[in-house]
Formats: C-alpha cells, structure tokens, sequence
C-alpha cells in the first residue's frame, strides 16, 4: 500500500488501488504499515502572495516532520512543486516563485540525504500545459481538484513511464553521433576545418550549444561515441584547430571514423565498450543511415534528427526524457565514462603479453573485498537493477530490500576494482542467505559487464568461499536462472567445481557444494578483505 | 454505439466495473463517490463535448438523469 501525503484532491491522478491518502494537508498521523510514501503538494490558489508564500515554506517543515517519523526502510517519493497560476500583479515581490525555488532546492538536498528518498520534477509534466488546461476552475472549486481531471489520462501515461524510470534509475548508458551535419554543419571533407557550421552566431550557436549540452550529458555518466563516414585526419584536424570545437577526442569514449558500414561499426563498440546494444543510441542525420541501423540493429533506439538546427534544444530535451533522466546519480555513474574509456585502452595492450596471465598481472589489478553497508547498499541495489548478462539468478532489489535482507541476517558481500588504468568502483556483489549453522544458499551473485574478462569474477567468488568456510560454513547451494542475457554464465557454477543436482523445466539449474577445501587463487590479482 | 452504450461505458471505465446496468445510481454503488462523480461528469464533457454547470453535475446521481441530462445538451 502506498501512502499519500497530499494538499489537494489527486486520487484521479494517482488513482485508487493500493492508494491510502493523508486529509488534506494532514500530517499528524505517518502510518509505519505501508510499501511506500508519496509526498505530492500542490501550490495552492490564493491571490495574497505573502500568505502563500509563507505557507509554501510550511511545507519543508512539514515534510521534514514527515520524513523523520517514516519508516525509513521505504521508499519516500516527493513531487516537487510547480507554480500553476502564476499572478504578476503590479508590485508582487516574486515570492511565491523564491518560496516554491526554496521547497524544490530543498527536497534535492533530502534525496541526496536520505538514501530512501526520491524526488519527481512535476514541472516536467506541468510545462506541457498553459494555465487554462492545467487547472479547470469548476472543478477545483466543487472538489480541491486542483490539476483538471481532462488531465488524468495524460498524467496515468507520464506517471507509469516516471515509476519505470525510478525502479531502472536510467534506461540508456551510450549515445552514438554522427559528425558531418549533426555535432556541426555541413560536411568536413568539403567544406574545410574552419568552413563548417559551428560557433558565432545562428546557426553554428545552435551546434554550440548541441554540443555543450552533449559534453554535459557525459559528465552526468553518459557515454559519447562516435560512428562517422570521414577521413579520421580531417576529424583530428578539427578538434585541434577549430576554436569553437566542445566536444574533443578525449570526449568519446569509443570512436569509429571510416567507411564501413554503421550498424557494424556500432556492433563493435557495443563489444569493445562491453554493453548491450539495447542500452545504445544512435543519433544521425542521415535517414538512410538511421533507416540502415534501425533494420540491423532493431536493439539500438534511433530517434529521428531534427531538420531545423535550432530544434536541437528540443530535441536534446526529448533525448534526456526518453533515455537519459536521472533521479540519483551515484558517484560511479559519474566516474563511469573515464572508466570505459580506460577500458579501452586496456583492450589495446592485451596484445602485448604472451599469455593472458602475464597481461594480468601486469595490470594490477586489486579487488577489495567487503561486506555491504548502509554507503555501499544502494549501489548494490542499482547493481541488482540493471545487471543483465553476468547475473546468475537476476533477482531485482531495491535499496530497501538489500537493507532488509542484510536487518534479516545476510550476507552481502561486494568488490571494489581497481587497477593501473583506474577505479571501476563497486562493480560485484554476492548475497549469501544463512540456511542453517553450516549451511548458505547463493541468492544473487553479479558483477558488471564492464569489469569481465579478467577472472574476476572467479577470484571473487573464491575470495568469498574462503571466507564461509573459515566461518563454519560447510555447504553451500546456489541456482543459475537462465534469461535472455545471462547465457554466459550458465557454466560458471559447474566451472567452480559445483555439482548440478537438479534441473527444472525452463532450464534452471540448482548446485551443491560440500565446502570441505580452501579455494586457490590465481596470484595475478592483488586481494585485500576489508 | 449508441448513446446509452458510450455512456455506460464511460461508467463502467470510471467506476472500474466489469458490468454495468442502466440501474446503476449512486446509492446502489460503492464506487460512484463524490470523487468519481466529478471525475465521470468530466468524462463525459470530454466525449460528448459538453459544458456541464456544478448544479446539473450535482443532480446526475443514476445513470437515467445522466442520460436524459446529456441528451438536453446535444
């Protein structure tokens, strides 16, 4: 059951299944009992600006209040607030915008706060309406329907895509562009490093600003790439030269400038930068060339480029609603295109050593080895989300479920990567669920599709091992769970020396392991247990 | 579709029924709320394209005033 703290009527919005609502402006009872809370005020209508305002900065009390008598172990949702009937009448002193700045400026810094905190940009849905569609006077005067009920459906659609972004965090991790006519005007190899459209005034502004935004986007953990017909010198040429270039080699993490064709150029990068190509998308001018990737490569979304420059604005908007919003960025996400690209550059030494070993050793690579706590859980949780291909049962949890579960005496075990290139941060975890005294099951073990290759995954999951077994542990199950992208790792059980005692119907396989002998690891990686 | 029919409809789609009758009034149903009352008298503004007054909303509590109430406004 979720439950609603609310100023206004909105269970035509939020509905009424599963929906319990607080009386209006209601704050003195904060039942434990519930799935989740919902914090979603409403500025209300009222021409005095000074008593609004002043009770528009009631709110951040109020809801202070709130949050420190829930349970915070669920998930606290909170709308921001949006001004729905702007009066500019003469002498207003804008306080009813600086108070409703003050409540939204504030709920960010909760959701940074507390980790079961969220916050929706109601603005977001409320900027696609002007003032008359937005509020239906009849209404709201014979029910506090504040929103107009016409509204409801459109809401319903925006409201479930928001629910989806929060529970995927990010549905997208890599933009590929295409240069001539998309991060610049007109074309390289014909119009010359200084004769491309790009800076000054309308319409190289617009590219300007196309590309800062761009450069913003993967500061936020986004990663650029790029796949584009052109002589790579010319390219190199213009990042160097052209002083109005943002966006420079040292931008995109994998880049493929030559002639062949665009959907496996795009499926090489997918394998170099190690994701899916259902979490890319490829931004091109040209309709054959989207219309090419879209029939190749039906994984890759491919939006439609607008015809206009000066439509990149909207168009860049539309690409951060559709693929790219986020709720809560973690610190990996923001140090994740530096560790791609490290990625990369790793893949261009590995031929240098004779053998696999030898390259990894040379890396020095160093896992460290804890146990979860309340900083690591929500990565973990994220983790849990959005891992697909190494994760052996793909349970999705939540922050609050991991918290649960480790309140409910698990064991949750997670790697910290790093070596010579740099820090791949918290990018494996193991859930160990005590059984009895000698006895765990393996609920859930992943690690990120960006650190294999290495072995990794086996000195983990000994490393872990180990550690049971010092602790009394004697027996050990586990289940693979096969899905659409987990294939590889349908193996790594029987590899470890488990032996397989069942298996179901839709292929699911459960292992036993008698834990009765210490797990040797291979001396390439450096491993310390914190 | 007749008028009866989208009407009925748009309840059972409000009132999120499987079925619903011409009987149906707001004292037979638990669902047809003070709430629900407004968000049907908006539904039916829209598919019929209608302004409805406070007043008429107020009096359109069976499914035969609303019928007889939109019928007057086409």
């Amino acid at each position: 059951m979720t439950f609603v703290f609310r100023n206004h009527t909105v269970e035509p919005f939020l509905g009424y299944d599963g929906m319990t609502y607080s009386g209006y402006d209601d704050i003195s009872e904060v039942p434990q009992d519930v799935d989740r809370y919902i914090w979603f005020y409403q500025v209300p209508v009222n021409a005095d600006s000074t008593r609004l305002s002043q009770e528009i900065a009631s709110y951040s009390d109020k809801l202070d209040y709130v949050l420190s008598q829930a349970d915070a172990n669920k998930p606290f949702i909170v709308f921001s607030l949006a001004v729905l009937m702007p009066l500019r009448i003469t002498g207003d002193d804008g306080s009813v915008n600086e108070a409703v700045a003050a409540f939204n400026s504030h709920i960010r810094q909760l959701a940074t706060a507390h980790r079961q905190v969220q916050w929706i940009d109601f603005e977001e849905f409320t900027a696609r309406y002007s003032c008359d569609e937005l509020i239906n006077w009849k209404f709201y005067l014979m029910s506090q329907t504040l929103l107009s009920p016409k509204l409801a459906r459109d809401f319903a659609a925006w409201w479930q895509h928001v629910e989806v972004e929060l529970s995927m965090q990010r549905a997208k991790k890599c933009l590929v562009l295409d240069l001539d006519n998309t991060l610049w005007g007109g074309v390289l190899g014909e119009d010359g490093v200084d004769g491309i459209t790009l800076g000054g005034d309308y319409p190289g502004k617009a590219y300007s600003w196309w590309q800062q935004a761009l450069l913003h986007l993967s500061h936020n953990g986004v990663i650029l790439a790029i796949c584009s017909k052109n002589n790579e010198s010319d390219v190199d040429e213009a990042w160097n030269n052209n002083p109005a270039m943002v966006l420079k080699r040292e931008h995109f993490s994998a880049m493929r400038i030559n002639w062949n064709d665009k959907a496996s150029n795009i499926k090489e990068m997918a394998d170099e930068l190690n994701i899916g190509l259902d979490s890319m998308v490829f931004i091109d001018d040209n309709p054959a060339e989207r219309e090419l990737v879209k029939q190749l490569l039906p994984q890759v979304e491919v939006p439609d480029f607008p015809d206009k420059p000066y439509q990149l604005i909207p168009f860049f908007k539309s690409l951060v609603e559709r693929y790219f919003r986020i709720y809560q960025v973690t610190d990996e996400d923001r140090a994740k295109t530096q560790q791609y690209r490290a990625n990369a550059l790793r893949r261009a030494e590995q031929s240098l050593f004779a053998d696999l070993d030898a390259y990894l050793y040379s890396l020095e690579i160093c896992l460290d080895i804890t146990e979860a706590d309340e900083h690591r859980v929500p990565r973990i949780a994220q983790m849990t989300q959005k891992t697909n291909q190494f994760n052996l049962t793909t349970r999705r949890y939540t922050a609050t479920d991991v918290q649960q579960h480790i309140d409910d005496g698990w064991r949750v075990f997670c790697v910290n990567v790093s070596d010579r290139f740099g820090d791949s941060g918290i990018t494996g975890a193991v859930f160990v669920a005590p059984i009895d005294d000698v006895t765990v099951n393996i609920d859930s073990l992943l690690l990120s599709c960006r650190i294999l290759g290495k072995g990794i995954e086996d000195a983990f999951v000994k490393t872990v091992l180990n550690l049971l077994r010092l602790d009394g542990i004697r027996k050990v199950t586990a289940a693979y769970l096969p899905t659409a992208k987990n294939g590889q790792t349908a193996q790594f059980y029987d590899r470890l020396g488990m032996e397989c005692v069942a298996v179901d119907d839709d292929g699911s396989k459960h292992y036993v392991l008698e834990l009765n002998q210490v797990y040797e690891i291979k001396n390439c990686y450096n491993i310390r247990v914190l | 579709m007749n008028l009866d029919e989208r009407i009925l409809e748009i309840a059972r789609e409000v009132f999120d029924m499987t079925e619903v009758s011409l009987e149906l009034s707001q004292r037979n149903c638990d669902r047809w709320d003070s709430l629900r009352h407004l968000t049907f008298a908006s539904e039916i503004e829209e598919a019929f394209d209608i302004e409805l007054e406070p007043e008429e909303i107020a009096e359109m509590t069976d499914m035969h005033r609303v019928i007889a109430m939109v019928q007057s406004k086409l």
